[in-house]
Parts: structure tokens; C-alpha cells; sequence
């Protein structure tokens, strides 16, 4: 298992929104976010796909064996939400991915990765340098 | 509201470019040295169509009731720093129901030769307006 705990900042979605192109401004205004009904700005649904695609990058041997991802944005992330994504491996080449909030509150769902070439599940990898 | 299901939008280069991906590598905390990001495709094949789209007039998204509900990326391959990349937008599927419009955009990046990179496709949910029975006061 690939494990990776983030906790969101300001910052960091500002670093995401100019990174990204993405300047909606419920990700970076708190009164416009409000005005659309969120209790303040929220994280880039991307942002959150971003991380948990380098997660499923690790878990697969490296981003250029990554073949699909899907994810389905399923719950908001708020400055000071620490989320942890991890990739399991799922069937031959499949990953399944998960983003639990600290509240144990799944923010993606449905997300999964398939991946090219054979690495070693990554709980054998541990194994093997446990050894 | 019209549905523009079928519609397709121009096509828009970019190049890969060095200083920008090691800025999104940086922005979702991944090494720079690991090359080009998977979801740097948020850039150069869902964040250069997607403006077609909010942009369009006809189409009549209105970005504060917009939620990206869901989001694939299928890769023939991840793009390499310093090639120029091409995407196409298109609007798969635009239906609404109980007060929820859904918009299922489809993005194919190709390379400079016309072979498959990437296929994106979002599924957006706009909030439809309720409509009040009176203009509410204005003071």
C-alpha cells in the first residue's frame, strides 16, 4: 500500500490555481465562495486528483506507466482538512484509490488506476527490503 | 436553456512547457525530477478546452452553481517537456433533470503527428436556478 497524508492550506491551492490556469474563485475568495453556498474556499477537485495520481504513480513504477485514472469528486476539502490518499493494488494492473478526510469521510470515490508493465505489488516491495 | 450536446470546439496547441510543469509538480507536492505530472493533463487537455465550453454563450454555464463531479484521463502515453500538443474539446452529453443540468465534456489530446496522448473526459453538474416567483426586492 502507497500512503500519502496531506494537510490542504491556503497556500497550497493558491500555488494549485496559478499552477493549474484554474482561477475560479471559490477556490481562492472566501466571500465568493460563500455566495455560492460553501462554507468558505474549498480545494481544486484537481488538486486532490493530483496528489492521489502521484500516490498511484509511486504505487504503479513511475507516472509513465499510468494508463487511466478515474475519480469521482465526492466531497469538499477546506483549508486544515488533512486528507490521506492511498493506492491499493486492485487486480492485475488495477489500483483501487482512496482520500479519507480526518473525519474518516471518503472526498473521492470510485477512484480507481490501471497501469502498464508488472511492477511487484507494493506490500511485496516492502517485504522484499524488510528482508 | 439549450442542450448543445454534439458540439465541438476549436482545437489549441501548447507546448509542454519545462517551467510550468515543475511549477504544477511543485503545487500537488510531487518531484519536478519525476518528469511530467499524469494529471498535468488538467493543463494541457482539460484546462485548454474547458474555457470553450464556460465561454460559450449558448452553452450558459453559470461557473457559481458549477461542481466538477467526476474526471477520467486515459494515456497512450504522458507527454514529454518540450513537445507541442494539441486539444480538442467537445460536449458529449447534456441532459438535466430535477433541477441538474449534466455536462459530460470530452477532450482528446493528440501529438504533432496526430497520434493519441490523452483522452479527458469531466463530468460537470450545474445547479439549475430556481426561479423565484417574484424579482426578489432590491434595496
Amino acid at each position: 500500500m502507497t500512503e500519502r497524508r496531506i494537510t490542504f492550506t491556503r497556500e497550497q491551492i493558491a500555488a494549485y490555481a496559478e499552477a493549474s490556469g484554474d482561477h475560479n474563485p471559490i477556490h481562492l475568495d472566501d466571500e465568493f465562495a460563500r455566495s455560492a453556498g460553501l462554507p468558505g474556499v474549498i480545494a481544486h477537485g484537481m488538486l486532490q486528483m493530483g496528489i492521489a495520481a502521484t500516490v498511484a504513480a509511486e504505487a504503479a513504477g513511475g507516472p509513465d506507466h499510468l494508463r487511466r485514472l478515474f475519480v469521482r469528486f465526492a466531497g469538499m476539502v477546506e483549508p486544515g482538512d488533512t486528507v490521506t490518499f492511498r493506492a491499493e493494488p486492485n487486480g492485475p494492473n488495477k489500483l483501487g484509490l482512496s482520500a479519507l478526510n480526518q473525519r474518516g469521510e471518503a472526498v473521492l470515490t470510485k477512484a480507481v488506476a490501471e497501469y502498464d508493465g508488472h511492477p511487484l505489488p507494493s506490500g511485496e516491495r516492502d517485504q522484499g527490503r524488510g528482508a | 436553456m439549450a442542450a448543445i450536446a454534439g458540439r465541438t470546439y476549436p482545437a489549441v496547441k501548447i507546448e509542454i512547457d519545462s517551467g510550468r510543469v515543475a511549477e504544477f509538480a511543485r503545487a500537488i507536492g510531487s518531484d519536478p525530477a519525476d518528469g511530467v505530472p499524469p494529471t498535468y493533463a488538467a493543463v494541457y487537455s482539460l484546462g485548454l478546452t474547458a474555457p470553450h465550453l464556460f465561454g460559450d454563450e449558448d452553452a450558459a454555464v453559470d461557473f457559481a452553481r458549477l461542481l466538477h463531479a467526476e474526471q477520467e484521463f486515459e494515456w497512450e502515453r504522458q507527454p514529454e517537456v518540450g513537445e507541442t500538443v494539441v486539444s480538442r474539446g467537445r460536449v458529449a452529453s447534456d441532459v438535466s433533470r430535477r433541477g441538474m443540468r449534466f455536462v459530460t465534456f470530452e477532450t482528446d489530446t493528440t501529438d504533432e503527428k496526430g497520434a493519441t496522448l490523452c483522452r479527458s473526459r469531466a463530468l460537470f453538474v450545474i445547479r439549475q436556478e430556481v426561479r423565484p416567483a417574484r424579482a426578489p426586492a432590491r434595496s
